[in-house]
């Protein structure tokens, strides 16, 4: 059989066929890897194949999985949640009682109040302080003292359910940060982390907490 | 259907919902660990990438895209492709051969399960148009995430005779799905 030469179409299309087939030597694959990443074109190819063959999955079995795997898994992906409760739980056992008291008193303020201030994270005297502000179906958070971020870099603040993981809720920028969320039960904590410019990369705070507070 | 609760899931765990990663995992985790058990052949490894593909679902699941395609076919390439990556990295001597051997018996059992249907007809019909050795070929790499190097062997031709049938079948079979 002769090997006549593929139209430079159906190399490209070929290329990502044998892609997703799998059936690439390593640096083969790695390059098709690189490819997709900066060729739309071709990134569209290697999504249409993987619809085309998508029906065959039909032939791999379902086997149990063992149950101690899910318990590994998690504890790898949420170890954070855990520190960050560590650590605020310290920051709460040290030098700020005096803040939570005030905390307390303005948990206890009608929950009608427009813009409730229902934490502030930071204490008196730091050089960065974020204020949030619940009106009911809005979370509001605007900084009272310090700069934003450096360029290059943004504050981004999470919520987190007592042994949740940390949920992004936007970035925090020269302007106060308004998003609709439901007001955060006592419990949860508010924390700001510095990400590269544009948000964490990965979903889950990847720099420095810098700040907490426990609502 | 399956697939539909796949993609509520994945939209959950996009948005950070352990909860729902914990389903996802119980909904989802078996059929990757088949595909994993079945590319990687031992279950030490298997388990090992399963734990592997599960963390990347999670940072991930952002990325998903229902107008795209069906969950589990997300989830499955997801698996699939670090499976292979696994694979292709491994020292030659240890090659996908033993995994190959294990399998092996089981493809013309694959088969049978297409469900006759939809696109799965479709593509089950695409590969009725190649010749059943090529057919095997292509659905063998797919399957068990066999190299050219492990297809040329276990069809016992060259590497590079392998190579142009396998192109050739593809393109065939890419004139027949767009059809």
């Amino acid at each position: 059989m002769t090997d006549a030469p593929f139209s430079p179409q159906d190399d490209d299309d070929l290329l990502a066929a044998e892609y997703v087939l799998g059936v690439l030597a390593l640096p083969e694959r790695l390059a098709a890897e690189a490819r997709i990443k900066t060729d739309a074109a071709f990134a569209a190819r290697v999504s249409a194949w993987i619809a085309h063959f998508a029906p065959l999955n039909e032939a791999y079995a379902s086997v149990p999985v063992p149950p101690d795997l899910l318990p590994r898994i998690e504890s790898r992906l949420f170890p954070k949640a855990a520190a960050l409760q560590r650590s605020w739980r310290l920051w709460l056992a040290g030098a700020v009682t005096a803040s939570v008291v005030g905390l307390g008193v303005l948990l206890l303020m009608p929950q009608s109040a427009p813009g409730v201030v229902i934490a502030n994270l930071g204490t008196e005297g730091s050089a960065l302080v974020y204020e949030a502000r619940h009106d009911g179906t809005h979370l509001r958070v605007s900084r009272v003292t310090g700069n934003p971020a450096p360029e290059g870099q943004t504050h981004e603040l999470w919520v987190i359910a007592p042994g949740a993981a940390p949920v992004s809720l936007g970035l925090l920028g020269s302007d106060p940060l308004d998003v609709e969320y439901p007001r955060p039960p006592q419990g949860w904590v508010l924390a700001v982390s510095v990400e590269p410019a544009g948000g964490s990369p990965t979903g889950a705070p990847t720099g420095p907490v810098i700040l907490t507070a426990e609502l | 259907m399956i697939q539909t609760e796949t993609c509520l899931l994945l939209e959950r765990v996009a948005r950070q919902d352990r909860a729902a990663f914990r389903d996802l995992y119980h909904h989802a985790g078996p059929k990757l660990m088949g595909v994993l058990l079945r590319i990687l052949g031992t279950r030490s490894e298997a388990e090992d990438a399963l734990q592997e593909v599960f963390t990347r679902v999670w940072l991930r699941a952002g990325r998903f895209d229902p107008s795209r395609g069906a969950g589990m076919t997300w989830l499955v390439a997801l698996t699939r492709n670090h499976a292979i990556d696994r694979l292709r990295a491994r020292k030659p001597e240890q090659n996908d051969d033993d995994a190959a051997a294990l399998i092996a018996d089981s493809a013309p059992r694959a088969e049978t399960r297409l469900i006759a249907q939809g696109e799965a007809r479709r593509v089950s019909e695409c590969f009725d148009t190649l010749e059943p050795a090529r057919a095997e070929a292509v659905r063998g790499a797919y399957l068990d995430g066999l190299s050219y190097e492990a297809l040329a062997t276990r069809h016992g031709i060259p590497l590079n005779t392998m190579r142009t049938w396998l192109r050739r079948s593809l393109l065939k079979l890419k004139e027949c799905l767009e059809q």
